[in-house]
């Protein structure tokens, strides 16, 4: 059994059909990618695994469980989400902004325990923003943001991380960084992480596998690690154009190549 | 982020709305002292006049004060916070608007009996945040902004049919009541108006103190909140269904108080530079401390009494100037 499971899941909005038959199976300890162009629906498939939109058909497993017919709190203990853009808060401290990740597994009337608070800390030493446990999380920078975004997830603790290009407003450096650290937290506990990304580069460099979308359906499912150059071309090919890789495996760089 | 001294800064608050009460139980058109005050509460004092003045007027006019000032101080809070907007008040779901309206039906309909025109204005409250839920679920997007629209939707309804009703309303009578009744009073509270209310003001303001964590996960976008396991329809019905409670059950024996509820949230801010549970509490006492000297101020100020909402507001918008210029060089 593998940890996520979607079997001919059918995703859009309302009557517009915009996924058609999704059929993927993820292992734990996988970090996999969506690749494809604007509008293909990439952002569509994690809302709908998240229980944001309902599915229009088909199902979705965690483990064996269904999670489209579970309530909010149930689906939030197997599956954590990051939108392409996180809500503007302010007059909050990163601290309890990371607590906010214990509220799947906590009373709706009770406030996080000390235990929460202690793995929160740690979470915060792990990607270094201790320091600013007590600033205003308004006033962090865009890099140091996502990385409380991404602490709060880890405090939500779900086997399943979802995230709608939690790159896209970070700078190379910040880019690499945060890639590095989703990387890092899927391989050592097991955890699987689905993303969205338009950096193919990146998606070569941190993921293990990569889904190529397109037309409503994943065109092609690549197993990083495992295939070679012309297999990664021609599927990037398929959305992309003619593409060449440049570099070394495990840091290769796609250029176009025009007429 | 500025740390503020907790302890301080509650003890600082007890002591002012302390000092405030012992005040409002004091100043009246009928004086009573500190001691006349201590013998009654003792039982010294046996005054048939003085304690008939304390526990039928003065006493219930001031818990009034003080749970206005907090529900009021409260709901903006929440409101503010739910919302994502500093400007929220009460008035973004329509409910002052109905409560405004069902307060002038009664007024123009049964006259101006003081309990009829508490229930009338309570039930305007209701049924205008009703009819903005309605209006929201018949959109089937349920966002903030469609919650702004349609409170202001309802609340231009109800703002025509005041009008209409002031036009046909006695003007001898009935529309000087209509108007006073949106200027806010606590001059006709009463021990039976104010037990009438409680029940009402207990279970919203307690709904909401439990409902701390869920209110500020619904500052967070929809889907956020969605996805950290938060039912954010039901969620959001409950919010706003006990701060309408606490919101009518005040504004119906009060009249409209402006200006307090969006006050006192930023001026709770200000001290802990925060948005959590402490802030929530401390707006709460802003509030009641604001109402309280409001009130004694709205009694003593005039040879006689003037309506409440005018000391608010002259109290409010020089806070809202600061703010205002505050705002401005924090974002040059």
């Amino acid at each position: 059994m593998s940890l996520l499971e979607m079997k001919n899941l059918k995703c859009g909005y309302g009557h517009r059909n915009i996924l058609d038959g999704i059929n993927l199976k993820i292992e734990s300890g996988e970090f996999c990618a969506l690749l494809g162009l604007n509008g293909s629906g990439k952002t569509t498939l994690l809302r709908t695994v998240t229980g944001i939109i309902p599915a229009l058909d088909g199902n979705c497993t965690v483990d064996g469980k269904d999670i489209l017919c579970m309530n909010e709190k149930s689906r939030a203990r197997l599956v954590s989400y990051i939108p392409q853009r996180t809500s503007p808060v302010s007059g909050i401290s990163v601290l309890d902004y990371v607590l906010l990740g214990a509220n799947p597994w906590i009373g709706l009337f009770d406030s996080p325990k000390a235990g929460f608070t202690d793995k929160a800390l740690q979470i915060t030493r792990r990607l270094s923003i201790f320091e600013m446990k007590d600033e205003d999380f308004s006033q962090l920078s865009e890099g140091q943001k996502q990385l409380a975004v991404f602490a709060r997830v880890l405090l939500q603790d779900t086997p399943v991380m979802l995230m709608d290009e939690p790159d896209s407003a970070l700078d190379f450096v910040n880019r690499h960084k945060i890639l590095e650290k989703i990387a890092s937290q899927v391989h050592e506990s097991g955890k699987c992480a689905v993303i969205s990304i338009h950096d193919p580069d990146f998606a070569l460099t941190y993921c293990d596998r990569i889904f190529i979308v397109d037309g409503g359906k994943i065109l092609c499912d690549i197993c990083v690690h495992n295939a070679d150059r012309t297999l990664l071309e021609t599927g990037l090919g398929k959305i992309y154009g003619k593409i060449r890789l440049l570099g070394e495996p495990g840091q290769y760089c796609m250029t176009k190549i025009r007429n | 982020m500025r740390k503020f001294d907790e302890k301080a800064v509650f003890s600082v608050f007890a002591v002012l709305l302390f000092c405030g009460v012992i005040v409002s139980l004091c100043v009246g058109k009928y004086p009573l002292s500190f001691t006349d005050i201590a013998g009654l509460l003792t039982g010294k004092i046996q005054n048939s006049m003085k304690s008939r003045v304390f526990f039928f007027l003065r006493l219930p006019r001031t818990v009034v004060a003080l749970i206005a000032g907090a529900g009021l101080g409260l709901a903006g809070w929440v409101y503010q916070t739910v919302f994502r907007n500093p400007l929220a008040s009460p008035d973004i779901t329509g409910i002052s608007s109905g409560a405004n309206l069902g307060a002038a039906v009664v007024i123009v309909v049964a006259g101006n009996s003081a309990i009829t025109v508490a229930s009338g204005a309570f039930a305007g409250g209701l049924a205008a945040v009703l009819a903005v839920a309605f209006l929201v679920r018949s959109t089937k997007s349920n966002t903030t902004s469609t919650f702004i629209l349609s409170g202001i939707i309802i609340a231009s309804v109800s703002k025509a049919a005041i009008m209409l009703l002031k036009y046909y309303a006695d003007s001898d009578s009935g529309l000087a009541a209509i108007e006073y009744w949106t200027m806010g009073s606590l001059a006709s509270v009463t021990m039976s108006k104010l037990s009438g209310i409680l029940p009402f003001w207990i279970v919203g303001f307690a709904g909401l103190l439990l409902l701390h964590r869920q209110i500020v996960l619904l500052s967070l976008s929809d889907e956020e909140a969605e996805s950290l396991g938060v039912n954010v329809r039901l969620s959001r019905f409950s919010v706003l269904s006990f701060s309408t409670l606490l919101v009518s059950s005040v504004i119906s024996i009060t009249g409209l108080i402006s200006f307090s509820g969006l006050i006192a949230p930023h001026i709770a801010r200000l001290i802990t530079g925060k948005r959590d549970f402490r802030t929530m509490i401390l707006s709460a006492l802003t509030g009641a401390f604001v109402i309280v000297v409001s009130d004694i101020a709205a009694r003593s100020i005039g040879s006689s009494e003037i309506p409440i909402s005018i000391v608010t507001t002259f109290f409010g918008v020089p806070f809202l100037v600061f703010f205002m210029l505050k705002r401005r060089r924090n974002i040059t």
